[in-house]
């Protein structure tokens, strides 16, 4: 029975040849993608449990210093937006632990800098960038430090009384070590904490099921082409006495061969698009290509998984064929799906809803996970119903042949018609869920202050007034720079970073004046005492809070006499900013590395701040679109299956209606109608679903008072597209169908 | 009409068989018996039940209520793969259209059943091509059933059915869908052949001129089986002393 199951697949003409190349090529499109998420994936994970040399932490450094282990400073710096993390470190003794990535450490005046780093200090003037780093590059970082090709990483040697004579180190510290330094005997090799790995892992499982889903519906759209012709040479079969288990067989080889070569077709095509897919930078690092591979689990899954899957789909296909030896001359007609189809759907957005009555601010309900993906599996349920239904509706409606002809068959097998649509509904419905929930959070965190704000760089430096006055003179003679200072009342020069409570911070009203969003001096006031502490809250939503206002306290003292705190430097242009950056970073202190919540360490300006987390939402927005925009794909190849199969399924009557005078067109119509019909009808109630429970999450999770988001024009534009490819492949078809029912093909067998 | 082999022992035998599709009576108590070696035809006129009752004759429909006997075993309480067994080792069928599987050469056809029977693939191409030539169609071996014309393919399909050396062959308007000159060459391969191998043969047929070829011929109306040809007979006497 095998040999003669691939003998039906390999050698049986053009028909057989045909079917298994579209078959191979949808399963493959299918594996491909699938790959490609799991690599995605496997690198992100690979990422996400590297070790994290940068999460070491030490010691307070001793006194006197120890002759073991090693003087550590690490801290992130900012290059036209992107992150670059520095690591200062000097030697106490031999054996001083090394990095990874190099093999000693570098020498006082010399600093290793990561591949990328390397090729941006040789492109931009060094008083950029480059003279933000003491000594010459002796060699690049290997990959074991890095995230990914576009990693920003230096490591600067140092002597250990270099790293603690830093310039701008407060005179009262000078001798001692530089704020932030660390006495470090071991290297950290855990992996990163990181706050929204889990939000990633999050969006990469949703990616993953929205590809997983249409996948599953393609490979048995596919493996079920032009079943019913198919059906009718089994029951030919069944009559010369193959019993149902000989069928189970050859329906088995068939599927099997055919989603093999798919898969085998599919693992090629992923290796060939591996190197674009590593420089596509979906979590916003761009992977070693190396990392970018899916386990070898994934490829076995892709060989063993998608062909069993296949032969699955094909047995469940032959149900019909077991009946009877004279096949589909006798089917039994279908049972018309009932309204308890739509249950599945209703507990879903019954959990979903539920889930978000447990939604705060802070975190969603658990329920609604499941509540969701029980919705999306409600959805393909339900389909067949709302496509009956649809076309009774449309039937009644509708008059000429051609509604007649294809609201007849939608009523006679709803199933197989809604089948071609499943994978475009759920991209219907997870597109509306993205397109309501993303720019509505984009949307609470673009204050307008921010934007008055957003060249303006915030830095706290912590100087004793006479550093602190040749700090000023030194950042406005850069041109296009504005300095705006802020003083410290606290005593002392040592208070590094926000003030300490309320009323120890000095500024001059004509700064206010400046930094109008800030807030504003009661009228008649030269300076006032103030709290700067809401600058430095890594929320853009507040930090632009005014700090200022008519209730604060004069101060008439001497503000150049006062330790400064903290400066705010206007800039006019992106060269203009990393001039200051590099001032700063050369006259004053390294600011130690922290977490998420904690003072913005670097000197950043506002923009930057804000456009950090707006790249955190934008990679999830990323990940999910290209779910959507993988399960468009997915989705179209399901239906060009399925209208292709359905043709060939047809030859027989449809040429039998133009012998009989039907037109091509009339035809053409009854094709068009068959899909448009239940996409339409499942598309306007999965659109409405998702947008309706996207809003009650929003309501849930948004601020008091955010406006309800209304679907933007990136939605319409995404959605538009989906249905103008799945209408474009159908007309696609048609040509097909012409030929295919030519009066010449009237004799069939 | 009487045949000559009506007195021997009854290889198949259906009693009171009820068949039904929903709520659509097929047969109503039809009874009917075949004799070794005998070729009968069943008459009717469409929507009769005359190839319903071929069918359950044949073990592909069981029956709703009766008995459905062959060769001293009943057929009708057979399991389904039993019934599969018998059609593989013992029946051959030869229908309008919708038998062969285009996909296949003729010699493919013709194999098939007897692969299925576990013969030795060597075996059963030559016995393949062996029935090919005899049935005049051996210069076809190589091409698709879907190539052939309607007379051709009807062939490949009474070389399949008797390929097997079945001891009863299934005839369900065999020449429904032929020319009638087409249609006479097929009835005189098949009804001459299976004498010549002793096969029993049951054609359900409109066709007065391929009732001619029968040894006794039925009528079939509205699921119920009579010997009384009614209008019909003089029309099948004729075509008889026509041959």
């Amino acid at each position: 029975m095998v040999r003669l199951g691939l003998q039906l697949t390999l050698r049986s003409g053009r028909e057989a040849m045909v079917r298994l190349v579209i078959t191979a090529a949808a399963v493959a499109v299918g594996v491909a993608l699938l790959l490609g998420v799991l690599a995605e994936y496997h690198a992100f994970q690979a990422n996400a449990s590297q070790a994290c040399w940068s999460c070491t932490t030490g010691q307070p450094v001793p006194s006197p210093l120890p002759s073991h282990g090693e003087l550590w400073n690490d801290s992130v710096d900012f290059y036209q937006g992107q992150t670059i993390t520095r690591l200062d470190v000097a030697p106490l003794g031999a054996g001083a632990p090394v990095p990874p990535g190099i093999t000693r450490l570098p020498a006082p005046g010399e600093y290793y800098a990561s591949p990328a780093l390397a090729a941006l200090l040789a492109a931009v003037p060094a008083d950029e960038l480059g003279d933000r780093f003491p000594g010459h590059l002796a060699g690049t970082i290997g990959d074991a430090a890095l995230n990914g090709a576009n990693d920003l990483v230096i490591y600067i040697g140092y002597t250990p009384a270099g790293l603690t004579a830093l310039p701008g180190v407060p005179a009262a510290s000078k001798g001692g070590p530089v704020p932030g330094t660390q006495w470090v005997t071991s290297i950290s090799t855990a992996p990163a904490s990181e706050v929204f790995t889990p939000f990633f892992r999050y969006a990469f499982g949703f990616g993953v099921l929205a590809v997983l889903f249409p996948l599953l519906v393609l490979i048995s759209t596919a493996t079920r082409l032009a079943a019913d012709r198919r059906e009718e040479r089994f029951a030919a079969l069944r009559l010369v006495g193959g019993t149902p288990g000989d069928i189970r067989v050859i329906a088995s080889v068939e599927s099997v061969v055919s989603a093999f070569c798919g898969a085998v077709l599919g693992i090629a095509v992923f290796l060939l698009v591996r190197p674009a897919l590593a420089g596509a930078a979906l979590v916003g690092t761009r992977y070693f290509e190396s990392d970018l591979t899916p386990t070898i689990w994934g490829y076995l899954g892709m060989l063993v998984g998608v062909p069993a899957v296949a032969a699955i789909a094909a047995l469940v296909s032959l149900r019909r064929v077991q009946i009877s030896p004279l096949g589909v001359s006798r089917r039994a007609k279908r049972k018309p799906p009932t309204f308890w189809r739509l249950s599945v759907l209703v507990v879903g957005v019954g959990l979903y809803v539920y889930g978000l009555s447990k939604t705060t601010h802070a975190s969603i309900g658990a329920p609604a996970y499941p509540g969701l993906l029980i919705t999306m599996i409600g959805l393909v349920i339900a389909g067949p119903w709302l496509t009956s239904a649809a076309s009774r509706l449309f039937g009644r409606l509708t008059p000429g042949s051609s509604a007649l002809l294809a609201t007849r068959r939608l009523a006679d097998n709803p199933k197989t018609a809604f089948r071609a649509v499943t994978g475009l509904v759920l991209a219907v419905f997870l597109g509306t869920m993205v397109g309501t929930l993303v720019p509505a959070v984009n949307s609470t965190e673009a204050s307008p202050a921010n934007a008055s704000l957003s060249n303006v760089l915030l830095a706290p430096v912590g100087l004793d007034p006479h550093a602190g006055a040749q700090l000023i003179s030194g950042l406005s003679a850069i041109p296009g720079a504005t300095v705006y200072p802020l003083y410290s009342l606290a005593g002392g020069s040592g208070s590094v970073g926000p003030g300490l409570g309320p009323g120890d911070t000095a500024v001059s009203c004509a700064v206010m004046r400046q930094l109008a969003v800030l807030g504003q001096c009661a009228p008649g006031l030269r300076a006032v005492q103030a709290s700067d502490s809401g600058l430095f809250d890594d929320n853009p939503m507040y930090n632009t809070k005014p700090f200022v206002d008519s209730t604060n306290t004069a101060y008439t003292g001497n503000l150049s006499s006062l330790p400064l705190q903290t400066v705010m430097v206007r800039v006019n242009s992106p060269a203009t900013l990393e001039r200051v950056r590099t001032y700063l970073t050369i006259n004053t202190a390294p600011q130690p590395a922290s977490g998420q919540g904690s003072a913005p360490t670097p000197p950043r300006t506002f923009g930057e701040t804000l456009q950090i987390r707006l790249d955190r939402a934008a990679t999830l927005e990323k990940i999910v679109y290209a779910a959507v925009a993988l399960t468009l794909i997915v989705a179209g190849c399901s239906l060009a299956v399925a209208v292709g199969g359905g043709l060939v399924d047809r030859k027989r009557p449809f040429t039998l209606l133009r012998v009989s005078g039907t037109q091509v067109g009339v035809l053409s119509r009854v094709v068009m109608l068959e899909a448009a019909v239940p996409l339409l009808a499942a598309t306007v109630v999965a659109a409405g679903i998702a947008y309706g429970t996207s809003i009650l999450a929003f309501v849930r999770l948004a601020p008091a008072g955010t406006a309800i988001p209304q679907l933007g024009s990136d939605y319409y534009a995404l959605m538009g597209i989906g249905l103008a490819v799945a209408f474009g492949v159908i007309a696609v078809t048609l040509p097909l169908l012409r030929r295919m029912t030519s009066p010449g093909n009237v004799r069939f067998e | 009409m009487n045949s000559p082999v009506a007195t021997r022992p009854h290889l198949i035998e259906a009693r009171d068989v009820i068949k039904s599709f929903g709520r659509t009576p097929a047969l109503r108590g039809a009874s009917v018996t075949v004799s070794p070696g005998e070729i009968l035809a069943i008459m009717g006129p469409s929507g009769s039940g005359k190839s319903t009752l071929l069918h359950c004759l044949a073990g592909i429909f069981a029956p709703d209520q009766g008995e459905v006997w062959f060769d001293g075993r009943r057929l009708d309480t057979l399991s389904e793969d039993e019934r599969t067994k018998l059609r593989r080792t013992t029946f051959g069928f030869v229908f309008q259209f919708g038998q062969l599987v285009p996909e296949l050469t003729t010699t493919d056809n013709v194999a098939l059943p007897l692969l299925l029977n576990r013969m030795r693939r060597h075996a059963a191409y030559t016995t393949a091509e062996t029935w090919l030539d005899r049935l005049g169609i051996g210069d076809k071996i190589a091409n698709r059933t879907g190539e052939l014309s309607g007379g051709e393919a009807q062939r490949v399909a009474v070389a399949r059915a008797l390929a097997l050396a079945p001891t009863v062959i299934f005839a369900d308007e065999p020449t429904g869908s032929l020319d009638s000159l087409t249609g006479e060459k097929v009835m005189d391969l098949l009804t001459g052949l299976a004498r010549e191998a002793g096969a029993t043969v049951v054609i359900v047929t409109h066709d007065t001129r391929v009732a001619a070829y029968a040894d006794r011929v039925l009528m079939v109306r509205d699921g119920l089986v009579s010997g009384d040809l009614g209008e019909v007979a003089d029309q099948v006497a004729a075509a008889k002393a026509a041959r």
